[in-house]
């Protein structure tokens, strides 16, 4: 008896291709994923690299030596290098609030002292230690080849050598005031958040706007799914029989979709408002813009999965795999800033990406709402885009 | 004088509908008249479906036309006039039953005071009013079946589709599904269903269509399809006391015929004439020396017509 009940539960499992493909699979896919994603599988030796911008107010010989040392490093990619001679801290420091750069390197005088500001943006956590430890090391490694090359000056000197004083140019150099042995030391790199004052933890906004798409994805395709029980149960013929058309029908449940989305994410961030002091009310046009979109998105993107399969069962197997697919790569698990550059480039191809940099203006950045126009955009067209492919494939449920 | 013929309410002239090398629709052509009760009849396989699905708008046939109270098909104006009840429940389980009746009055394009009107109207044609406000996933499959009917005509059809209606119900569901029909055809509503009942077709409709194999085999009123194809004779059964010793030989010597097999208790045979035929042929059993112990006289149903124009092959 025992035998052929496992027998005949295998023989189910293998006529059952979706249920094959969840229990095989689909963990594959997704450790795979997870370990391109930390294990620098795919996209290897593209490890991330941090968005800098520097400012040199010093102007100094070492400063010099240090912006130098600064550029080669891997781990940095300088943007807006061309007019990094000509950018102020004020300037720098909107770049990192807006978020072109991740932070900003100002190198600075403090007390008579070269100093290093670090103006941090504290959503993402790794970049303040990473670019800390890298400016410490090229503060002390160009200090010392400065002083490396005083020596020689003092020795040329010594043996009249005035080509080398000259060369190096040190003869009112203000470097000579600033440096010394036990200075560099004690030497100042100081983070300085210009993001986070008086703002709730960033993680809690950001895993408040990743999961809520990653469960609108799911809602919209649960909603998507309504649409193929009513094929398989004859509803959809009969209400295609009445006066109303598949047009109506699509647009119907794309907006109703759309409604409930734009409720749930609502209900997710006045939670998180309430226990997480993440300020809803006082960024409600951004977060509304950005909500509708996403939920528009969300909902085609559930009509044309629903439309593109032929079984519920389907459907489910399909949905779990992209959804959890786009999740991963889009940042609503894991934050983009940890992904290779490959990856984080991969990730734009999800809505999961596009939301989560749009609500992260919203919520983090504060930006104005005519910031998120490229966010808006692309999931407005994609919303549309999903909603005519569902559109073209539902034809074939209207007249065979 | 001659009165002119009136439009049917349903007419479709050389319906054709191939699905790659399959012929589903072989030039079907039928009418329906206003108020008529059409038995759609056919094997496993024999389009039926595919029919009920063009007539419903849902399939496009690749040839022939289709005409509600004279107008196209495709024209919405005609549309308005159908009803479909599909095979399926295909009802929002989860809804209520008023809940349902709005929503399809609503696609059928009832608005406010109409739309009350029938409401009332099915709620007490199907005598679920006391159950209106309950959840159609709670109730019995004869219950869901009523249900299913009534959204289908909540905006009053002059046609009506109905594929199966009476479906896994049980006997005094399928007797109230049919007198709620009865009502429908008695107001004027010309009812098109397809049966695999052949009882029910034969009881409740006033002619019947038989399809097999993509092509209207036979289309009549019962009585002219059994005389068109089976013939009026009676079929006669007896039980005899013994087995047969011999054939009996009937009638006169010239056109003698005989019946029985040897070795067998039972006689079969076809009459013409039940009030004259079947006493001869008691008188001549009784003289031949056997008893009868049981006779069975059966008139040629639609049962017969049925086998006798599609075949006795299965066609699964």
């Amino acid at each position: 008896m025992i035998l052929t009940v496992m027998q005949i539960s295998c023989r189910r499992l293998l006529h059952n291709r979706v249920e094959l493909l969840l229990t095989f699979i689909v963990p594959i896919a997704f450790f795979s994923i997870f370990a391109v994603i930390f294990g620098g599988g795919l996209g290897r030796g593209t490890t991330p690299k941090i968005k800098v911008v520097t400012v040199d107010e010093v102007d100094s010989v070492v400063s010099r030596l240090i912006m130098s040392a600064l550029k080669k490093q891997e781990s940095l990619r300088f943007v807006r290098e061309e007019e990094s001679s000509q950018l102020s801290r004020s300037e720098a420091q909107e770049l990192v609030r807006n978020g072109t750069a991740t932070m900003a390197i100002v190198l600075c005088k403090e007390a008579d002292q070269l100093a290093a500001q670090l103006l941090a943006d504290a959503s993402d956590q790794v970049a303040s230690q990473v670019v800390s430890a890298v400016v410490n090391r090229s503060i002390m490694l160009s200090e010392a080849e400065y002083q490396v090359s005083q020596l020689g000056v003092s020795d040329a000197s010594e043996s009249g050598d005035q080509q080398n004083i000259a060369a190096t140019n040190v003869g009112n150099d203000p470097d000579a005031e600033m440096l010394g042995i036990e200075e560099s030391l004690s030497r100042k790199v100081e983070i300085v958040d210009v993001m986070g004052e008086g703002k709730a933890n960033p993680v809690v906004s950001m895993y408040a706007s990743g999961i809520a798409v990653m469960f609108l994805l799911f809602g919209a395709t649960g909603g998507g799914g309504a649409l193929l029980e009513e094929r398989e149960n004859q509803t959809l013929d009969r209400l295609l029989s009445t006066q109303m058309s598949m047009d109506q029908l699509l647009l119907g449940k794309w907006f109703y979709m759309t409604a409930v989305g734009v409720l749930q994410v609502g209900v997710m961030f006045l939670w998180a408002q309430l226990v997480f002091n993440v300020d809803l009310v006082g960024h409600l046009d951004g977060f509304l813009m950005m909500t509708v979109v996403t939920a528009l998105a969300a909902s085609g993107f559930g009509l044309f999965l629903a439309t593109l399969c032929k079984t519920r069962g389907q459907l489910n197997g399909l949905s779990v795999i992209l959804i959890l697919t786009m999740s991963a790569l889009g940042g609503s698990m894991v934050p983009r800033y940890l992904m290779s550059d490959q990856l984080q480039q991969y990730g734009l191809w999800t809505f999961n990406a596009w939301a989560l940099d749009g609500y992260t203006k919203v919520f983090w950045r504060e930006l104005p709402v005519d910031a998120l126009a490229p966010q808006l955009a692309v999931l407005l067209f994609s919303g549309v885009a999903f909603l005519l492919a569902a559109r073209t494939l539902a034809v074939r449920w209207e007249s065979d | 004088m001659n009165y002119p013929r009136p439009t049917p309410a349903l007419a479709i002239h050389d319906l054709r509908k191939s699905y790659g090398d399959l012929h589903a629709l072989r030039g079907v052509t039928f009418c329906l008249e206003r108020g008529e009760r059409l038995a759609f009849l056919g094997p496993n396989g024999a389009g039926k479906t595919t029919l009920i699905r063009c007539l419903a708008g849902l399939t496009r046939a690749d040839h022939g036309e289709i005409h509600l109270g004279g107008k196209p098909l495709k024209s919405v104006e005609a549309r308005k006039h159908l009803g479909f009840v599909p095979q399926e429940i295909a009802l929002y389980r989860d809804l209520t039953t008023r809940q349902n009746m709005v929503a399809f009055g609503r696609f059928y394009g009832l608005r406010r005071s109409e739309l009350r009107n029938r409401l009332d109207w099915a709620l007490q044609w199907t005598g679920l009013g006391e159950r209106a406000d309950d959840l159609v996933g709670t109730f019995s499959g004869g219950m869901q079946r009523r249900v299913n009917l009534a959204c289908g005509v909540m905006h009053a059809p002059q046609i009506l589709l109905l594929d199966e209606p009476t479906v896994g119900v049980d006997p005094q569901s399928r007797q109230r599904i049919f007198t709620m029909l009865d009502e429908l055809s008695e107001s004027g509503t010309s009812i098109l269903l397809t049966t695999h009942h052949l009882d029910e077709a034969e009881e409740r409709s006033d002619r019947i269509v038989i399809l097999d194999q993509g092509q209207v085999v036979a289309d009549g009123s019962i009585e002219a399809l059994v005389k068109q194809s089976v013939g009026t004779q009676r079929w006669v059964r007896l039980r005899i006391d013994r087995p047969l010793t011999a054939p009996l030989r009937v009638g006169a010597a010239a056109d003698a015929a005989l019946i029985g097999t040897t070795g067998e208790d039972r006689i079969s045979t076809r009459i013409d004439d039940v009030s004259t035929h079947l006493l001869g042929l008691i008188e001549l059993v009784r003289r031949r020396g056997y008893g009868i112990v049981d006779v069975q006289v059966e008139a040629p149903s639609l049962h017969h017509v049925f086998l006798h124009l599609t075949g006795y092959e299965l066609r699964d």
